[in-house]
């Protein structure tokens, strides 16, 4: 298993759902208007008068088999509007409790 | 979820929202009914005393001061004026505007219950009339007739009035001119005499013989019978059989001594219409309802009623007072519909696309219509103030639309899918617009509070702005952020033909923010010569004001005009009546644009109460002239006036005359010099000397002095100790002289249900001369007669007609007109100064009113308000920025906002009314927001890193579309109102202007002066930080050298 962290623009949001049901990706924690900014370019998003816009995050853990079509489709999704902002970042999970699933 | 967000996600409900206030709203129109004015209520109460007999004199010391002193105590009391004359006394009470009457009628009442019992005897009850703009008569209808004259009235009360007067909403209907039947018994004197009879004792067997009388019942066998005597006359002719006394025991019949004449009223007024005599119907409408309706129902139904009358009676309109109303509003709804045009047309122009366009421009019918709800619920009208309100707003509701739209776009164009851009690209400004529309809110929201007449024209423009401007705020936020989601595309592809045609307007754009921004580069680098020269600029068009002349309300050009001509005191009702058709000859031929002309000369029946309230008399003329309509016309209703003002002036005949345009708060401005004394003599000589000073002034017209002529009255002067010898007194004496000559009403002749007068008294040969009333015999109760010229003299003697009186003291106003092409301030300054020159007693005081005091009184309202609305958008400013300083810089748009209004006024030669200082009002609001959008975006900039020279540039280029956008729809939004040409139109006019010129001449100043100001101040702030560093820095090290 995999854990990987989206965070986006919030516009992104819908359509990174939309990815997560195609991929049969069920399970994940979304973070609704969370505040940052990238480490090497980008706009901040503070949601404050200077910078208005606000970030989505997501955390989801998947199969090691999906993760690279999710990081496709980010990627995909990244072009689509580059000025809007979407990373990935990818741990490994070395231990989880769910019941009927082996870590 | 937030509100933008749950509006883009369901679509369905945002639409179905939006489609309910339009259903509302246009259900609402066709009930909305249709004023010139807002509903003003009513502020003034008159008390009206009839005390028949007594002189001006009498009526002023025995009824108007004792109802003076006591009502004088009435709470809210503004002024109390009177006027006595003769037989009646007139108390006006003028209370502050907006209290409420029922309270203060009620107050009067109770005051007049103390008073009543000490007035005197024969007075009649006073009478409470509650006189509103209501009680302005709606309609005059002119009756035409030739052999139908002489029963005129009955044929017009039973089938004109009275079908009339069952339309709802119609108050009262008058007629004048119409004379009433009246059965004349003119006695002989000298028969009289020989038989020892006199007219009380054949007037009391009148009374006596015609009656019906109930005599109880009988029971005759098994049956009951009522029994009555019939004794009333069945024909007036019946009465010259009666026995009205007896001389040597012969019966003396009434045709012995008298003749019986079945005939009308022996005074009355009388009416021509275009030079044939007739009647008028004065149709006034009830309380509250809505004149334009009643109008129209009387209209439709009085071609039903002339079917009725007899062939002869013809009818006609003399005036129409809704028509205006109708062409006035009428002139406006349609420059509201140029203005949304115009407004859909700017907001094409800079955004290029039918799509943006039409999602913005949909937010215009929707908050417009939304203020027809509010009307109907607060029942309002449509009405001059809250049709411009509308149209004022029509360029200010697009403003929040185009700036979410903006944001919107520009969202879709970094790459967001339309559903979040809405979304994201709404929340992003909301917090901006909703401050900048507080600032509108902080300008129209006070306008609500304002007191006095002012109040009640403005707390609707208030209110309307406010709603509009709420619905378009909450429309923005929502419904544009649906409709984009759901119309705007990712990727619009921009056909060759948009090409073509918006092609060259994108590239004018383009060079137009390059410009601006090269500008403001050049600008920035000579900071101190732009200040510099703005102020002088601005104090240059202070200078202006010099120039500007003001006035109250901008006289109307309507379609009425009325005049009274006076002349000589005295003058028989035949001489007049020649006069008065010779000059409707006269009027009728120099003027081309008369339709109708109308006078009525004599003096009114007792129940024609609106005639008794107008100035009346035999010598009085009162026309009505009805012009064509302000468009079909070349002259100016001024100009006419004017010009018939100089006809009247020929005449030598004419002792006084006065025209004016007859339209409530639109007439022409008129300055008052209210002298209050005492004495007549002395206020006459100094009246005199006013009116001579007035004259000279080149813009006064029509000098008018108040108080009329002396009247020459025949006095009888009883001899008290002859009568008391005689066993008489002085009311037994006036008693006898006033039954002889104004009759005796002995009884009533009943027919067809109506009831007419039967007056008993001289015929008319015998009442030509002194000689006639010297020779009236005065019976005392031993039946003794005495000439009346035994009992005392009769004199000739000079009476002042009417007693004017203003808060308890004796007043002469002496007025002029400011005549055509002249203003109200000017002509002010003069009378003002012509005053100090004039000497005046130390018993007298002089006060200038008029027009020029309520425009003072309204002035100094709106002067106070504008400082609070100042107050209150600099503190929307300043906690939107979070600084003390940003919002003075912003502020700086209002004084240049002025510089345009002047500049406006200065060259359209319009002058600074009331409407004008609502536009500058309103401006305040208006220009700040460009301020706003700058100095917000300028911050953003800076945050992002930007120094401030380049934070300003980015800004300037990056705002300057949406500025002279937003600036566009309002100002080009206010061009219908400023040329306007229709009816009414003067009265919007100077509003257009001002809000046209101020606007755009702040836009241009402060999209150099505010960018180069911000920059003064933030560098003045960067270096004071950096000062305060540096000390900080030194203060540490010398703490560190010290510890070393």
């Amino acid at each position: 298993m995999k854990a990987v962290f989206i965070s986006f623009y919030q516009a992104f949001h819908d359509e990174l759902i939309e990815v997560f049901d195609n991929l049969e990706i069920r399970g994940y924690t979304y973070w609704d208007a969370v505040k940052g900014r990238g480490t090497f370019n980008g706009e901040p998003h503070y949601g404050t008068h200077t910078w208005p816009t606000m970030n989505g995050a997501i955390l989801t853990f998947i199969e090691d088999d999906k993760l690279q079509p999710l990081m496709d489709k980010i990627k995909q999704l990244d072009n689509s509007a580059p000025q809007q902002g979407i990373r990935a970042f990818v741990m490994p999970a070395e231990a989880i409790y769910c019941p009927g699933v082996e870590s | 979820m937030s509100i933008y967000e749950s509006s883009v996600r369901k679509p369905i409900m945002t639409a179905l929202v939006y489609v309910a206030v339009l259903v509302l709203g246009l259900f609402s129109l066709p009930r909305l009914p249709i004023d010139l004015f807002p509903d003003m209520g009513t502020n003034s109460i008159m008390i009206f005393t009839v005390y028949t007999g007594a002189s001006a004199a009498d009526i002023e010391n025995n009824v108007t001061r004792p109802l003076e002193n006591v009502l004088n105590s009435v709470s809210d009391l503004k002024h109390i004026s009177s006027n006595s004359r003769e037989n009646y006394s007139i108390v006006y009470l003028e209370f502050e505007w907006g209290i409420d009457i029922d309270e203060a009628t009620n107050d009067v009442r109770d005051k007049l219950d103390m008073v009543t019992s000490s007035l005197p005897d024969e007075a009649n009850s006073p009478i409470i009339f509650k006189f509103s703009t209501d009680d302005i008569p709606i309609m005059m209808l002119s009756v035409q007739s030739e052999e139908s004259t002489k029963a005129l009235y009955k044929i017009l009360d039973d089938r004109l009035a009275s079908p009339l007067s069952r339309i709802s909403g119609v108050g009262t209907v008058s007629i004048s001119g119409a004379p009433q039947r009246e059965i004349q018994i003119y006695c002989d004197p000298q028969r009289l005499e020989a038989y020892n009879l006199t007219i009380e004792a054949i007037a009391a067997v009148i009374g006596y013989e015609n009656r019906n009388l109930p005599l109880g019942n009988i029971d005759i066998g098994s049956e009951t019978y009522s029994m009555r005597v019939q004794g009333e006359f069945v024909d007036a002719q019946e009465m010259s059989n009666i026995v009205v006394g007896s001389y040597n025991n012969q019966n003396v019949y009434l045709r012995d001594v008298a003749r019986i004449d079945d005939n009308i009223q022996e005074r009355l007024q009388e009416v021509y219409n275009d030079g044939k005599q007739g009647a008028m119907i004065i149709i006034q409408k009830q309380s509250g309802a809505n004149s334009v309706q009643i109008a129209r129902k009387v209209q439709a139904v009085l071609p039903n009623i002339q079917k009725n009358l007899p062939p002869d009676v013809k009818i006609g309109i003399i005036a129409d007072t809704t028509d205006g109303i109708i062409n006035t509003i009428n002139s406006l709804s349609s420059a509201i519909t140029d203005t949304l045009v115009l407004v859909i047309l700017v907001v094409l122009f800079f955004l290029g696309r039918w799509r943006a366009t039409f999602i913005v421009a949909i937010v215009i019918p929707i908050s417009l219509v939304g203020s027809f709800i509010y009307l109907l619920m607060t029942g309002n009208s449509l009405n001059i103030i809250s049709l411009s309100s509308l149209s004022i707003a029509i360029g200010m509701v697009v403003d929040d639309a185009i700036v979410v739209l903006e944001n919107i776009t520009t969202h879709i164009e970094r790459g967001s899918k339309p559903k979040s851009a809405a979304i994201y690209g709404t929340s992003e400004v909301s917090i901006s617009i909703m401050a900048s529309t507080m600032v509108i809110f902080a300008v129209f929201i006070p306008l609500t509070f304002i007191t006095g007449m002012s109040g009640i024209l403005f707390r609707q423009l208030g209110w309307i702005v406010t709603i509009v401007i709420f619905i378009s705020l909450m429309a923005s936020l929502t419904l544009t952020p649906m409709l984009s989601s759901i119309m705007l595309k990712n990727n619009p592809n921009r056909g060759k033909v948009f090409g073509f045609v918006y092609g060259p307007i994108e590239r004018f754009l383009e060079k137009l923010s390059n410009g601006y921004s090269k500008l403001l580069g050049i600008a920035l680098n000579h900071k101190l010569i732009v200040t510099i020269s703005a102020l002088a600029i601005f104090f240059g068009s202070l200078m202006l004001m010099m120039i500007i002349p003001t006035e109250f309300f901008p006289s109307q050009d309507g379609d009425r005009l009325s005049a009274t001509v006076k002349l000589p005191i005295s003058t028989r009702v035949e001489t007049s009546r020649t006069f008065g058709l010779e000059l409707t000859k006269t009027f009728q031929e120099k003027y081309p644009e008369l339709l109708g002309c109308t006078f009525s000369v004599g003096q009114p029946d007792d129940n024609n109460t609106y005639g008794m309230l107008s100035e009346n008399g035999t010598h009085i003329l009162s026309f009505i002239l009805r012009f064509k309509k302000k468009t079909d016309r070349i002259r100016t209703l001024n100009e006419i006036a004017d010009n018939i003002r100089q006809d009247l002036a020929t005449y030598t005949n004419v002792q006084t005359f006065n025209v004016s345009a007859s339209s409530g708060m639109g007439g022409q401005s008129s300055v008052d010099i209210e002298l209050y004394g005492y004495n007549f003599e002395t206020s006459d000589r100094i009246a005199a000397m006013v009116a001579d000073s007035m004259s000279s002034i080149p813009g006064a017209s029509q000098v008018n002095i108040s108080r009329s002529e002396y009247i020459p009255e025949i006095q009888i002067d009883f001899n008290r100790e002859k009568l008391a010898e005689l066993g008489l007194n002085m009311t037994t004496a006036a008693m006898y002289v006033r039954n002889r000559f104004n009759g005796a009403v002995a009884s009533y002749y009943r027919e067809d249900g109506e009831e007419y007068s039967i007056k008993v008294r001289y015929a008319p040969e015998f009442r030509e001369s002194i000689e006639a009333i010297e020779n009236i015999l005065v019976y005392n109760s031993q039946g003794v007669g005495v000439r009346v010229k035994d009992l005392g003299t009769v004199v000739e003697r000079m009476t002042p007609p009417t007693i004017e009186r203003k808060d308890r003291e004796r007043i002469v106003t002496v007025s002029c007109v400011v005549g055509a092409g002249s203003v109200l301030s000017e002509v002010y300054t003069d009378v003002a100064r012509k005053m100090n020159n004039i000497d005046i007693p130390s018993e007298m005081t002089y006060h200038i009113g008029g027009t020029y005091e309520d425009q003072q009184e309204s002035f100094g309202d709106l002067i106070s308000l504008m400082a609070l609305i100042v107050l209150l958008v600099y503190i929307v400013m300043a906690s939107q920025f979070e600084s003390f300083v940003y919002p003075f810089v912003i502020m700086a748009a209002v004084l240049f906002g002025f510089t345009g209004v002047f500049i406006g006024l200065a060259v359209t030669n319009t002058p600074l009314g009331i409407m004008a200082m609502v536009g500058m009002l309103m401006l305040i609001g208006i220009v700040v927001k460009n301020g706003i959008v700058l100095i917000d975006y300028t911050i953003l900039c800076r945050g992002r890193g930007m120094d401030v020279r380049t934070a300003v540039i980015t800004a300037g280029k990056s705002r300057l579309r949406p500025i002279l956008m937003t600036t566009l729809t309002t100002v080009i939004g206010m061009i219908p109102l400023a040329v306007g040409k229709g009816e009414g139109a003067e009265m919007w006019n100077s509003l257009g202007i001002t809000v046209a010129w101020g606007l755009s001449i702040s836009t241009l100043i402060t999209l150099i002066i505010v960018p180069v100001l911000y920059s003064a101040m933030a560098n003045f702030g960067i270096k004071r930080k950096e000062r305060k560093a540096l000390r900080k820095e030194r203060k540490a090290l010398q703490e560190v050298t010290i510890q070393n």
